[in-house]
């Protein structure tokens, strides 16, 4: 205990072992301290101020009764026995949409919350949100003069717009667009499905409604499913970024009207769903991500003894989507293996073994957990 | 609570781990209740608002629950929870200050702690002054420095449950932990002194 001889007052407070024998003293810890204190009878005082600076710097944590933890935590377990098959063994064992997943439920809650509110907000001004373009396809610009394409063959369909744009409408889709678009908006209505080609133009920026669901892009490749029975819309982008917000947003004037891209806006590889019912959007990736760096660019993943984080932020870069890992835990996790012929999510799995790491996909990102490797 | 039962105080947070892994659900009732407190001690630093701090462990547990299959089954327990809370919290966080206007970097890293001085255990009016700067320090610092004081010294966590917690480095930590003290001892002598200049003159 030596090198307690040159401490001062805040030292002692600061000190681990200190601490621990006055918050929490223990036979050995008093023998000791209390030999120590004999031996070094000048530093009794400040041994006695630390001692109630200590003891009486109490931080204050919040308190919480039994009752309050115990009813989160039946309300938790009644969650997971409702989804749980073993707890239904007489259901058939669904296996449920990804899109069910509870950590999107969770990343989608907040947005769920909000969404909420704007919806309460707009039935409230319901008649500022009918100016401000609430409908549905079959009422949409009745009083424009629109064309109106309908896919009733079984292939799908190219409709080419007058600024060059290209929609491909999947059958049984029906698309209505103005035959010249003169406002400052390039505006269309789509029910089913279609891949839009939108060819770019930032000042006039193109906007498709979809089943409550507005895109506002300025120049990219995306698909859009809105069918007419299914209450959920989703929007998976190829290239470029799209903004999407719903239309029941009370700020959807002005969100439409900015330059910028607001609301939820995504990436390439990243994909929204919007369910109209639950009036929630998720925002995840799609299922099979492509590689958006043009061929020319795309770098082999061939990996001989490479960091494994300089391997993520080549197939981050590669795929357009953020990899989030922590650098310094990744740093001594050499990675060998050749990637060049596998999906995104092989190439993360195989990656995520040989380094003893796991992830998830979170808004939209891939988030790496890991603890390191130690050797 | 009979469920609880089943769980003898030996059995350790591995081992009801392992079984939570494998899908037992007094497994899950036991690590919740077991861990419930001290998440939301550590939560509440994050936010204010109790039912939200509770509605977020409650996802934690979800979210665990739902990926049990792809989940460690040699981690520990404790600061495994802890950094999931975290980054669970500021993910949730970040998103309703963005959906409310507010601007990211007000709402996002407050690292709240609020402490009391109990005067029972103080006799010199020094000590009193001393403890009171000290708070008052301690709520000046930045938050991440802030956040390893607190696992340090009021949660008694060591250097590398920290640095999983708070997903940096250990070297990280033992640096924000050094910077934090320094400045607190630094700020501390020199507050002290003039404090003491002053009641000389008074």
């Amino acid at each position: 205990m030596d090198r307690y001889n040159h401490y001062t007052v805040e030292d002692f407070v600061w000190d681990v072992f200190f601490r621990q024998w006055v918050l929490s003293p223990t036979r050995e810890t008093d023998i000791a301290w209390n030999e120590w204190a004999e031996n070094n009878p000048e530093k009794s005082d400040a041994i006695q101020q630390a001692r109630s600076i200590v003891l009486s710097m109490r931080l204050n944590e919040p308190e919480i009764s039994e009752p309050e933890i115990r009813e989160v935590i039946n309300r938790t377990l009644s969650r997971i026995r409702t989804h749980s098959p073993e707890f239904a063994p007489n259901e058939e064992p669904v296996k449920r949409p990804f899109y069910r997943a509870m950590w999107l439920q969770v990343a989608a809650s907040v947005a769920f919350l909000m969404l909420s509110a704007w919806i309460g907000y707009s039935f409230y001004n319901k008649k500022e949100a009918k100016q401000s373009g609430e409908y549905t396809y079959a009422d949409a610009g009745k009083d424009l003069l629109l064309v109106e394409k309908v896919n009733t063959t079984s292939a799908n369909m190219l409709v080419s717009l007058s600024d060059g744009s290209k929609i491909t409408l999947s059958p049984k889709g029906r698309i209505r667009y103005p035959e010249q678009f003169v406002d400052a908006k390039r505006e269309v209505y789509l029910e089913g499905e279609a891949f839009f080609e939108i060819s770019k133009d930032p000042d006039h920026p193109f906007f498709v409604y979809a089943h409550g669901l507005i895109t506002k892009v300025l120049g990219t490749s995306f698909r859009i499913k809105a069918y007419e029975l299914s209450d959920e819309v989703t929007v998976e982008v190829k290239t470029g970024r799209v903004s999407v917000f719903a239309q029941s947003d009370p700020d959807v004037v002005e969100k439409a009207s900015n330059r910028e891209l607001e609301g939820v806006v995504l990436n390439p590889n990243q994909k929204i769903i919007y369910t109209r019912e639950e009036v929630r959007m998720i925002k995840t990736l799609v299922e099979k991500p492509e590689i958006v760096l043009p061929k020319t660019e795309v770098p082999q993943f061939e990996f001989e003894d490479t960091p494994v984080s300089e391997a993520f932020v080549s197939i981050g870069k590669a795929y357009g989507i953020d990899i989030l890992f922590d650098e310094e835990l990744l740093k001594g996790c050499p990675l060998t293996a050749t990637l060049d012929n596998q999906t995104l999510h092989e190439k993360l799995t195989i990656i995520c073994k040989a380094v003893e790491a796991s992830y998830e996909i979170l808004d939209g990102q891939v988030v790496i957990h890991s603890k390191g490797c130690r050797n | 609570m009979k469920s609880q039962s089943n769980f003898s105080e030996a059995s350790d947070d591995k081992t009801v781990w392992q079984l939570f892994l494998a899908g037992n659900v007094e497994a899950f009732e036991y690590l919740m209740s077991a861990h419930f407190r001290r998440l939301f001690q550590y939560g509440s630093k994050f936010s204010k608002d109790q039912e939200f701090v509770k509605d977020c462990i409650q996802d934690l547990f979800l979210i665990l629950w739902e990926k049990r299959e792809n989940l460690g089954n040699d981690i520990a327990v404790k600061p495994y929870l802890m950094a999931s809370l975290r980054r669970l919290m500021h993910r949730a966080i970040s998103s309703k200050s963005w959906m409310a206007g507010e601007s990211l970097d007000e709402k996002e890293g407050s690292f709240e702690l609020e402490f009391s001085v109990e005067q029972e255990y103080i006799d010199h009016e020094s000590t009193l002054a001393r403890t009171r700067q000290l708070e008052k320090l301690l709520g000046e610092l930045p938050k991440r420095q802030k956040e390893v004081i607190y696992l340090k010294y009021f949660q008694e966590m060591s250097r590398d449950q920290i640095s999983e917690i708070m997903s940096v480095s250990p070297q990280t930590v033992s640096n924000l932990l050094q910077i934090a003290i320094k400045q607190l001892k630094k700020h501390w002598k020199a507050e002290f002194l003039t404090f003491f200049v002053i009641h000389l003159f008074i």
